[in-house]
């Protein structure tokens, strides 16, 4: 036999398991399963030999066809469906396309013969003088140069650096996420006003974290946002 | 303003199809009214056998292109170069895709019974399909559709002149009813 056959050919197990049938000249819907299974490892086989890389999907074909043989060894009831029909309903939607892709190749081939121009870089030519500056001669101690130039012709003065003060987070996006998620665990459904109101006094840093602890929720674990208008109260539903 | 001698120039000047809308926006018409004089035109042209443009209809755009009986002469003209024309797996999953669209990945991967991220990817780059919204199901899968770049890339003045198939299998596997449209969503 010579199975001298360049797996890249093939689009898929389905595209392989046709060119055996096809070879054949087998009668799809009575495909003899056990004959096209040992031609099926054959090929396989061949493909490991040559060191090619067979594809997973390849490999899941051979154990369907394996499966499919041997549920046609066993004994079947007269009402039970044919093992085979699942992969040769499968097997035809993929021809159908196949076919379908050869004839669309013919339109493909067909408007090659109309030649259009791709789009060219065409610009109107303003009106508005713009000055083109070249900045890749420059390097960043030359800007540096001219920016203290320009400060000191202007005498402009550059303010001391304010010092920087770094607050401790009150609130964390964590935590309130903790928070709604135990609410949502006892309740089902959690009211964002409701956890407003829940506390005394708010800070805009507790709204902000609260909203980005909802948008996590949704956004991670797939919770549910509702909000019946604007405005109005946010409804958080557990995923 | 002469509207045909506008459009003629509109058309030669942008090169790749123009949109309907675009050319509405511009001259500020109604596409309907663009639409029919644009019919009037290329019957005008393309049955012209004095003139070597024709202009053609891909969706909802226009182009001018040249004739196809010119093609010989034009050939002679230019250098030949690589063929542009798709792989034997892009085509398979352009036709699933036009056939079935909208479509997810997962539907396309059942029928080839074979990964298809890559192709998808490239048939995105090249602007033949594009993503249609995403599904309300499980893991949000892209939907994906096809774009009037595909109807030029096949010269098809729209998606009902697709060859036609056997209609058992036309239909869909689940229904997407519940598609998230996201152009209708920009719309609105």
């Amino acid at each position: 036999m010579d199975y001298s056959v360049n797996i890249n050919v093939f689009q898929g197990p389905f595209d392989l398991l046709f060119h055996l049938i096809e070879k054949k000249e087998i009668d799809i819907y009575d495909i003899p399963i056990a004959e096209i299974t040992d031609q099926y490892l054959e090929y396989l086989k061949q493909m490991l030999q040559f060191n090619m890389n067979v594809a997973s999907e390849f490999i899941f074909m051979a154990a369907t066809l394996i499966e499919i043989k041997s549920q046609m060894l066993l004994p079947q009831k007269e009402a039970e469906d044919d093992p085979r029909q699942e992969l040769v309903t499968k097997l035809l939607e993929y021809k159908l396309f196949k076919d379908v892709s050869e004839e669309l190749k013919k339109f493909e081939d067909e408007s090659s013969f109309y030649i259009s121009k791709p789009k060219e870089e065409m610009a109107i030519t303003s009106d508005v003088k713009t000055e083109q500056l070249f900045l890749n001669e420059i390097n960043i101690y030359e800007l540096y140069n001219v920016y203290l130039s320009l400060i000191k012709k202007q005498n402009f003065k550059i303010e001391e650096k304010e010092k920087f003060k770094v607050y401790r987070e009150n609130y964390r996006v964590k935590d309130c996420m903790d928070d709604i998620t135990k609410k949502i665990k006892k309740f089902g459904r959690v009211s964002l006003f409701s956890v407003f109101k829940e506390k005394e006094s708010i800070s805009k840093e507790y709204i902000i974290t609260l909203f980005l602890a909802v948008l996590e929720l949704s956004n991670k674990q797939g919770m549910k946002i509702y909000q019946d208008n604007t405005y109005g109260d946010i409804i958080i539903i557990g995923s | 303003m002469n509207i045909k001698s506008v459009l003629e120039s509109l058309m030669f000047a942008w090169g790749e199809p123009l949109s309907i809308n675009e050319i509405s926006k511009i001259l500020n018409l109604p596409a309907n009214s663009i639409m029919s004089v644009l019919k009037e035109m290329m019957d005008e042209c393309n049955g012209n056998d004095a003139r070597g443009l024709i202009i053609q209809k891909f969706g909802n755009s226009y182009q001018l292109t040249t004739k196809r009986e010119n093609y010989e002469y034009i050939q002679n003209l230019l250098q030949s170069t690589v063929n542009k024309s798709l792989s034997t797996a892009a085509m398979e999953i352009l036709s699933i895709i036009a056939y079935k669209q909208p479509v997810t990945k997962v539907e396309i991967e059942l029928i080839r019974g074979v990964k298809c991220s890559q192709v998808v990817k490239g048939l995105l780059d090249k602007g033949l399909i594009k993503e249609a919204g995403k599904l309300d199901k499980p893991g949000r899968p892209t939907i994906y559709a096809t774009t009037d770049e595909f109807l030029r890339h096949f010269g098809l003045s729209s998606i009902d002149e697709l060859p036609s198939l056997p209609g058992a299998f036309l239909q869909p596997l689940e229904t997407h009813s519940d598609i998230e449209n996201e152009e209708e969503k920009k719309a609105t």
